[in-house]
C-alpha cells in the first residue's frame, strides 16, 4: 500500500540513444567479467577479452558516428532532463577517447603477456575507465561530471597498481588514489558552492542563470569555480597540481601510462571546456587570469623540470604537464577558436603520447624497468625502425612542421594571439624551445653508440602484433595530422560550433 | 531560532575539536574514533536542517560502514595500535598555515556572500521527495553509480586476489 | 606552353631532391655506394636545370609582371586561418634557387668523392637532398608559413648532418647546439608571423605589396622579431655560437651550410620581408649595427684560430655580418649580391679546406701543414682564387660585392658603419693570408712533428688535435676528380661572379639590381665617390695581404709559436676563445638554469626525505615498504602542494570578488 500523500514515481523516459556509446563500452566490460567467471581456467579468455574489448570500442565508435550524423543534420540537444548533452563537441572528444582506448588496448595485449599479468579484469577495468571518460565528454551536469570523474579514476587507480609485484606500480596506484581522492573532494566542494550560488548543477542552467541575474555577492560562485579548477587541474596534470604525475606515470604499467596521458587528459579537458568556456563564459574576465597562471606554470614547470631527468618515462611525464599547459593556452582564450584549438591539441597529444609511450614500453622489456637514458643508447643501430618512430613522436611533441604537433601548437598559439595574449604565446614558445632540448636528449641517446660499460644487454626487444598495429596507426595519424590537418581541424571547428549550450 | 543556533554552535565546536583530534593524534585507532565524532556531528547538523534522510544516510554509510571498515582494516593488516611518531611529520607548520589560510578565505567569502540570508528550515524535505527525484530527474547519475560500483568491485577483486 | 604554365611547375624544383631523399632513405642501402651519391647529385643537377628553365621563363615575362604564384593545395584551413601550399617564383626566389641548386650540385658532386668509404654513405646523401629540398621550400614558399616550414626543415637537417658522425661526442653535442640555438631564433620568427597575421590578416607574401597602415611600434616589433629569427639561422651575435661547432659535420656539410643554404636563409628572410624594414624607423639601424659588430667580432676571432675549418667558420659569420649591414642600410640587392658571391668563394674555400684535410689524412690543424701547394696544385690554385676573392682584390667577385656594401653604407651617411666594415675588411685580408701561408706556403711542418709545441694556447675541444703526428711517411696527395672539378668550377665563378652587378653609372651593367627590382637607398652616388671608396677598399685589402705575407712569410716561428698571434700578447687567449662568449653562455645554462630545474622537479619533495622521490629505487623492499614510503611524507607533501595551489587560487579569487 502506498501511504497517503505519496505519489507513485513516474517513470522518466530514457533516451537510450543519447548514451548508446557509453552503454556499448560498458556492456563489453560486463561481458568480459561474465566470460571470466564462466570460463575461468581457459587460457584463451585473455585473448578473447581483448577482442571483446576492441569490439566494444568499435561498437561504441559506430554509435558515436551515428550521433555525429544526427547532430550534424539536426543540431545539438540535451537528453535525460539535461544531464547529458548530445553534441558535436562530445562526439569529437569521444572519438579521441575511443581512439586512445583502442591504441591502449592494442598495446596492452602483448604487454600483459610479456609481464605474465594476463587477466581479463584488466580489459574490463580499462573499458570501465573509458566509459567514465565518454560520459564525462558528454556530461552536461556537474553531478554527472563528478560521477564520471570517479568512474574513470577508480578504474585508473587499480590499473596503475596492476603490476602488483612491482613496488613502483603499487606505489603509483596508492599515490594516485590518495591524491586523486583529495582532489575529488575539492572538486565536490566546488560543485556544492556553485550549486549554492546558482541553484542548479546543469551547465546550461548555470549559463542561463548567470545571463539573467547579476550576482551582488559573487564570492561563493568564485570560490566554487576555483575549486572546480583545482579538481580538474589535478586530472589534467596542470601545475601546481601536478606533483603526482611523474611518480604515477613512471610507476604505472606503460600501456596504462599511455592511456592516462592520452584519454584522461582528453576527458578532463572536455569537462574544463564545458564548464569554463561553456557555462561560465560570461565570467571569463574573472577565470581567465587563473587559467593563464596555470598555463604558464604548467608550461614552465613541465619543460624545465624535464631537463634534469635521466629517466625517459619521467621526462615524458614532465612533458605531459607542459602539454597540458599548451591546451590551457587554448582554453584561456575563451573563444570558439581557442576551444577548437584545444580540441585539436588534445587529439594530437593523444596520438603522440601513446606512440612515444609504446616505444618506451618496448624498450623497457620484461620487468618494465629499463627507462634510463642509457638504456636507449644504441637503439638506432639495434632497432632502427623503433628508433625512427620514437624520433617521429618526439619531434611531433617538440612541434616540428609536417607533424601534427606543429599544427597543434600553431593553432593554440594563434588562438592566444587572437585575443591579444602575446605573453602567453611567448611563454609557450619558450617552453617549446626547452622541450625541444629534452626530446633531443632522448634522440641523441638513441643515435649514440651503445655504452660498453652499461649492464649486459637485456632480453631482445620483441614487438608483438598488437603493438605493431598500434604503432603503425599512431605514426600514420601523426603524419596525417601534420600533412593534411584540415580534415581534423574542420572536425574540431564544426564540433565547437555544435556545442550544446 | 536561538535554541537552534546554540545547538548548532555546540555541535560545530565538537566537530572542529574532533577534526583537530584526527590530525593531531599519533594513534591510528584514535584517529578513526575521532572521525566518528566529526561524522556524527555532521549527521546531527543535517537533522537540525530538517534533512532526516541525508542524516541517516550519513550515519549508516559513514559511521556504520566506512569507520567500521577502517577499524577492520587496521586490525587485519596488523597495523600498530600504539602511538607512532612517524604519523607526524616536519611539514606540520606549513600545513597548519596553509589550512588556516584556506579556512580564512573560505569563511570570509562565505560570510561575505550569505551574511544576512536566512535558510528556511521550517519545512523538512521528505524522504519520498528525495527518492522520486532520484528515480526521475537524476536517473542517469543513479544508474551511473552502478557503473562506478562495478568498477570499484572489479578493482577490489584485482587488488585483493592472491596469485 | 606559356611561361606562366611553366612557372606553375615550380614545385618540381624542391620535389626532385625531396624525391631523392625519400628514395635514398627507403632503399639507399640497396643502391649502395657510389650509385646513391650519383643519384642524389643527378637529382640536384636536374633541379638546377629546372631552376634555369624557371629563370628564363620568368625573364620572358615583362618586368612588371615577373611574379608567379603557382596553384597549390590548401594545407591548413580553420576558420579564417588558411595556409596554402603554393610556390612563388619572382626574381628574388629565382635567383636564390639558381645559386642554391647550382652550388648545391657542385657540393653534392664533391661529396661523392669525399664521403667515399663511409659506412652510411647513402644516408648522408639522403640528408643532403632533404637539406636542399627544405632550403628550396624556404626560398620558394609563397607565404611566411611555408618559408617557416622550410626553415624548420633546414634546422632539422642541419642537426642530422652536423651530428652525422655521432660516434664522436663532440659531433653529437654540436648538432644539438645548432638545433637549440636555431630554436631560439625560430621562436622570434614564429612570434613575428603571429604578429603579421594579426596585423595584416594573412601570411602571404603577396600581401606585403599593399600593407594596411600599421603603427610604427608594430612594424618595428615585426621587423626585429624577424631579425631575431634571422640571427639564429644566420649566426649573428650572440646566436652565432653554433656555427663554429658545426664544423664537426663532414666538410661538404659545412660547405652546404655556410655557402649555399642555411646561413643565407636569414638574409633571404629579411630581404623578402624588407617592407617592414623600409617602414620602420629604427629596426634597420639595429640590424646594421648587429651586422657590423658581428663582422668585426668574428674577423678578430678568426685571427687566432688554428683549425683550418674554424677560421673559415668565423669568416662566414663575419661575411654574414656584412650582409646584415647591407640589409640594415636598405641596400637589399647588395646583400643578395654579396650572398651570391660569398656562396661561390666560401663554398670554394670550404671544399678546398676539405680537400686539404682529405689529402692530409684528416689533419685539420694548420700548424701541422705548410708548403702544400707542391703536392696539391689544383687545390692550392683554386684556394688562392678564393682567398683573393674574400680579401676583396680587384677583379675577383668579393671585391665588387663587398665594395658595394661599403659604398652603400657610405652614401647613406653611416660613416661609422663604413669604418667598422672597412676595418673588418682589413682584418679579413690579413687572416685569410695567414691561412693561405700556413697551409700552402712556408716549410713543410707536417714532416717534423717536433716543430709543433703542444698546447700552445689551444684550448678548443673541437680542435681534435692529432697527438703524435699520424702522417708517418705518406705525403699529402691531390684529391680525385670528383673533388677538384667542383673546385675549378667554383674558382671560375669566384673570378667572374662579380660581373653580374657592376657598380658603374651605366645602368645596363647593374644586371642584378635591375633584375631584383628591390628598393635602394635613395641617395645618388657620384662616380668619383664610388671610385675613391673602391680604391680605399682595395688598398685596405692589399695592405692586409701584404702585412699578412710579411708576418707569415716563414710560416710559424722555429719554436712553433705563431708570429702574428704572439704579438697580440694576452689578448690572444681572448680571441682564441672567441671572447669567452660561448663558455660563458654554457656556464650560465649549466649552472643556475639546471639548478632551477632540479629545484622544480624535486626540490620541494626532497626536503627531509631520503631521496625517495625518484623513489622507485632499484632494490625491492619488503611488502610494507610502499606504505612506509607513502607515509614518510611524500603523499602528504604532494597533498600539501595541492592545498597550497588551492590557497593561491583562492587568494586570487578574493581579489576578484565584488564587495
Amino acid at each position: 500500500m502506498i501511504g497517503a500523500g505519496v505519489t507513485p514515481i513516474a517513470h522518466a523516459p530514457v533516451d537510450w540513444y543519447a548514451i548508446a556509446p557509453e552503454i556499448a563500452l560498458f556492456a563489453a566490460a560486463i561481458l568480459i567479467v561474465v566470460l571470466r567467471s564462466v570460463a575461468r581456467h581457459d587460457p584463451k579468455v585473455h585473448q578473447a577479452s581483448m577482442l571483446i574489448a576492441i569490439a566494444g570500442v568499435a561498437a561504441s565508435a559506430l554509435f558515436t558516428g551515428v550521433q555525429w550524423a544526427f547532430v550534424h543534420s539536426n543540431g545539438p540537444y540535451q537528453a535525460m532532463s539535461g544531464l547529458v548533452a548530445v553534441d558535436g563537441f562530445g562526439v569529437f572528444v569521444k572519438s579521441v577517447i575511443l581512439g586512445a582506448t583502442l591504441l591502449a588496448l592494442l598495446l596492452s595485449g602483448g604487454y600483459l603477456r610479456r609481464e605474465h599479468l594476463e587477466s581479463p579484469e584488466y580489459f574490463a577495468l580499462m573499458l570501465c575507465s573509458a566509459t567514465g571518460m565518454m560520459l564525462m565528454a558528454s556530461a552536461n551536469d556537474l553531478i554527472t561530471i563528478f560521477l564520471s570523474l570517479e568512474i574513470l579514476s577508480i578504474a585508473l587507480y587499480v590499473l596503475a597498481a596492476f603490476d602488483r609485484r612491482r613496488l613502483s606500480s603499487q606505489e603509483a596506484g596508492l599515490k594516485y588514489f590518495l591524491l586523486g581522492s583529495f582532489s575529488s573532494a575539492v572538486f565536490l566542494y566546488g560543485i556544492a558552492l556553485v550549486y549554492g550560488a546558482t541553484g542548479t548543477t546543469r551547465l546550461s542552467g548555470i549559463a542561463q542563470f548567470l545571463a539573467k541575474i547579476v550576482l551582488l555577492h559573487d564570492g561563493v560562485l568564485f570560490v566554487g569555480l576555483a575549486l572546480l579548477l583545482v579538481g580538474l587541474g589535478f586530472k589534467v596534470a596542470a601545475a601546481p597540481f601536478h606533483m603526482w604525475t611523474p611518480d604515477v606515470y613512471q610507476g604505472a604499467p606503460t600501456p596504462v601510462t599511455a592511456f592516462m596521458a592520452a584519454a584522461t587528459k582528453a576527458a578532463a579537458f572536455a569537462a574544463v571546456l564545458r564548464i569554463f568556456v561553456g557555462a561560465f563564459r560570461l565570467y571569463d574576465v574573472d577565470w581567465r587570469p587563473a587559467v593563464f597562471g596555470l598555463a604558464v606554470l604548467s608550461l614552465l614547470v613541465g619543460s624545465i623540470a624535464a631537463v634534469v631527468q635521466t629517466d625517459v618515462k619521467r621526462m615524458l611525464a614532465y612533458q605531459s604537464i607542459s602539454h597540458a599547459g599548451y591546451v590551457l593556452i587554448g582554453v584561456q582564450a575563451a573563444t570558439d577558436k581557442g576551444t577548437s584549438a584545444a580540441l585539436f591539441y588534445v587529439c594530437t597529444y593523444a596520438v603522440m603520447a601513446t606512440g612515444a609511450f609504446a616505444i618506451v614500453m618496448l624498450v623497457a622489456r620484461r620487468g618494465d624497468d629499463r627507462h634510463e637514458l642509457t638504456d636507449y643508447r644504441g637503439l638506432a643501430s639495434a632497432r632502427p625502425v623503433l628508433a625512427g618512430l620514437l624520433t617521429l613522436f618526439l619531434l611531433a611533441q617538440a612541434g616540428v612542421p609536417l607533424t601534427g604537433g606543429f599544427v597543434a601548437k600553431l593553432s593554440v598559439f594563434s588562438a592566444a594571439i587572437d585575443v591579444g595574449q602575446y605573453w602567453l604565446a611567448l611563454v609557450g614558445m619558450l617552453a617549446a624551445v626547452i622541450g625541444a632540448f629534452v626530446y633531443l636528449r632522448i634522440v641523441l641517446a638513441m643515435y649514440a653508440p651503445p655504452d660498453d660499460e652499461a649492464a649486459p644487454e637485456g632480453p631482445r626487444i620483441v614487438v608483438d602484433a598488437g603493438t605493431g598495429v598500434a604503432l603503425t596507426i599512431a605514426a600514420g595519424a601523426i603524419v596525417f595530422l601534420g600533412v593534411v590537418p584540415g580534415i581534423v581541424l574542420d572536425f574540431a571547428h564544426a564540433a565547437t560550433q555544435l556545442l550544446a549550450r | 531560532m536561538i535554541a537552534e543556533n546554540v545547538v548548532f554552535g555546540i555541535i560545530a565546536a565538537a566537530m572542529a575539536l574532533g577534526a583537530i583530534g584526527v590530525v593531531r593524534t599519533k594513534n591510528v585507532v584514535h584517529a578513526a574514533l575521532y572521525l566518528v565524532v566529526v561524522l556524527a556531528g555532521g549527521a546531527a547538523q543535517f537533522i537540525l536542517l530538517g534533512q532526516e534522510f541525508v542524516a541517516w544516510v550519513q550515519v549508516l554509510v559513514y559511521i556504520g560502514a566506512v569507520i567500521v571498515l577502517f577499524l577492520f582494516g587496521i586490525m587485519l593488516t596488523r597495523a600498530p595500535m600504539h602511538p607512532k611518531d612517524s604519523l607526524d611529520n616536519d611539514l606540520r607548520w606549513p600545513a597548519a598555515v596553509t589550512s588556516l589560510f584556506l579556512v580564512g578565505i573560505l569563511v570570509g567569502l562565505l560570510v561575505h556572500t550569505f551574511h544576512a540570508d536566512k535558510v528556511d528550515v521550517q519545512r523538512p524535505v521528505r524522504t519520498a521527495d528525495v527518492t522520486s527525484s532520484i528515480f526521475t530527474t537524476y536517473i542517469v547519475p543513479f544508474e551511473v553509480v552502478g557503473v562506478l560500483l562495478l568498477g570499484a568491485l572489479i578493482g577490489a577483486v584485482v587488488l585483493a586476489r592472491k596469485d | 606552353m606559356s611561361a606562366r604554365n611553366l612557372l606553375d611547375l615550380a614545385w618540381v624544383i624542391p620535389a626532385l631532391p625531396a624525391l631523392g631523399a625519400v628514395v635514398l632513405l627507403l632503399v639507399g642501402k640497396r643502391i649502395g655506394e657510389p650509385k646513391a651519391g650519383w643519384l642524389a647529385t643527378a637529382l640536384m643537377a636536374l633541379s638546377f636545370v629546372a631552376s634555369v628553365v624557371a629563370f628564363f621563363a620568368l625573364r620572358s615575362l615583362p618586368p612588371d609582371a615577373r611574379s608567379n604564384v603557382s596553384q597549390g593545395f590548401t594545407w591548413i584551413q580553420a576558420g579564417t586561418f588558411r595556409v596554402n601550399f603554393r610556390f612563388l617564383v619572382d626574381p628574388l626566389s629565382s635567383t636564390m634557387t639558381l645559386f642554391v641548386t647550382g652550388v648545391g650540385t657542385l657540393i653534392h658532386l664533391y661529396a661523392v668523392g669525399y664521403m667515399h668509404g663511409d659506412e652510411r654513405f647513402s644516408r648522408f646523401f639522403a640528408y643532403m637532398n632533404l637539406f636542399a629540398a627544405s632550403m628550396l621550400v624556404l626560398v620558394l614558399g609563397s607565404s611566411f608559413l611555408l618559408t617557416f616550414m622550410g626553415w624548420e626543415g633546414v634546422g632539422l637537417c642541419s642537426y642530422l648532418l652536423i651530428s652525422f658522425w655521432f660516434e664522436r661526442n663532440s659531433a653529437a653535442v654540436a648538432g644539438k647546439k645548432a638545433f637549440i640555438t636555431n630554436r631560439v631564433g625560430d621562436f622570434g620568427f614564429m612570434l613575428a608571423m603571429f604578429l603579421i597575421f594579426q596585423k595584416v590578416g594573412t601570411l602571404d607574401y603577396s600581401a606585403l605589396g599593399a600593407l594596411p597602415k600599421l603603427p610604427q611600434s608594430a612594424v618595428t616589433a615585426i621587423a626585429l622579431l624577424l631579425f631575431l629569427g634571422a640571427m639564429g639561422k644566420s649566426a649573428q651575435l650572440p646566436l652565432h655560437i653554433w656555427l663554429p661547432d658545426a664544423m664537426e659535420g663532414p666538410t661538404p656539410v659545412s660547405a652546404l651550410i655556410h655557402a649555399a643554404t642555411m646561413v643565407t636563409a636569414g638574409v633571404f628572410l629579411l630581404v623578402r620581408a624588407h617592407v617592414f624594414f623600409d617602414l620602420s624607423n629604427h629596426a634597420g639601424t639595429v640590424v646594421a649595427w648587429v651586422g657590423a659588430i658581428t663582422a668585426l667580432y668574428a674577423a678578430t676571432v678568426a685571427l687566432a684560430q688554428n683549425d683550418i675549418k674554424r677560421v673559415l667558420a668565423y669568416s662566414t659569420i663575419s661575411q654574414l655580418g656584412y650582409m646584415f649591414l647591407a640589409v640594415g642600410v636598405g641596400a637589399y640587392s647588395a646583400a643578395i649580391f654579396h650572398m651570391i658571391t660569398h656562396a661561390f668563394f666560401k663554398a670554394l674555400l670550404f671544399l678546398g679546406a676539405g680537400s686539404v684535410i682529405h689529402g692530409m689524412h684528416d689533419e685539420q690543424d694548420m700548424r701541422r701543414m705548410g708548403g702544400l701547394r707542391k703536392y696539391m696544385p689544383i687545390t692550392a690554385g683554386t684556394f688562392i682564387v678564393g682567398w683573393l676573392a674574400i680579401a676583396g682584390i680587384f677583379p675577383f667577385a668579393g671585391f665588387w660585392s663587398k665594395d658595394e656594401i661599403l659604398a652603400k653604407a657610405w652614401v647613406s651617411h653611416s660613416y661609422a658603419l663604413w669604418a667598422v666594415g672597412a676595418a673588418g675588411a682589413l682584418i679579413t685580408a690579413f687572416y685569410m693570408t695567414r691561412q693561405v701561408w700556413l697551409v700552402f706556403y712556408g716549410p713543410e711542418r707536417w714532416r717534423d712533428d717536433a716543430g709543433l709545441v703542444q698546447g700552445s694556447g689551444d684550448a678548443h675541444e673541437g680542435d681534435e688535435v692529432n697527438v703524435g703526428g699520424a702522417h708517418g711517411g705518406s705525403a699529402p696527395h691531390e684529391s680525385p676528380w670528383t673533388m677538384y672539378l667542383p673546385l675549378v668550377a667554383l674558382a671560375l665563378l669566384s673570378v667572374a661572379g662579380g660581373f653580374i652587378d657592376l657598380p658603374f653609372t651605366n645602368q645596363k651593367l647593374n644586371v642584378l639590381d635591375r633584375w631584383l627590382e628591390l628598393p635602394e637607398p635613395t641617395t645618388v652616388s657620384h662616380f668619383s665617390t664610388g671610385l675613391v671608396l673602391s680604391t680605399v677598399a682595395l688598398v685596405l685589402g692589399v695592405v692586409g695581404i701584404l702585412v699578412g705575407v710579411a708576418v707569415y712569410r716563414n710560416g710559424l716561428r722555429r719554436d712553433g709559436t705563431d708570429p702574428g698571434v704572439e704579438r697580440l700578447g694576452g689578448f690572444a687567449g681572448v680571441l682564441q676563445n672567441a671572447y669567452y662568449l660561448d663558455a660563458g653562455l654554457a656556464r650560465f645554462v649549466s649552472g643556475p638554469v639546471t639548478a632551477f630545474a632540479r629545484f622544480l622537479s624535486d626540490g620541494v619533495d626532497r626536503a627531509g626525505i631520503d631521496g625517495a622521490v625518484n623513489g622507485i629505487a632499484a632494490g625491492a623492499r619488503a611488502g610494507g615498504g610502499t606504505l612506509r614510503r607513502v607515509q614518510t611524507g611524500l603523499v602528504r607533501n604532494y597533498a600539501l602542494g595541492i592545498a597550497l595551489g588551492t590557497v593561491l587560487l583562492l587568494l586570487y579569487v578574493a581579489t576578484r570578488v565584488s564587495f
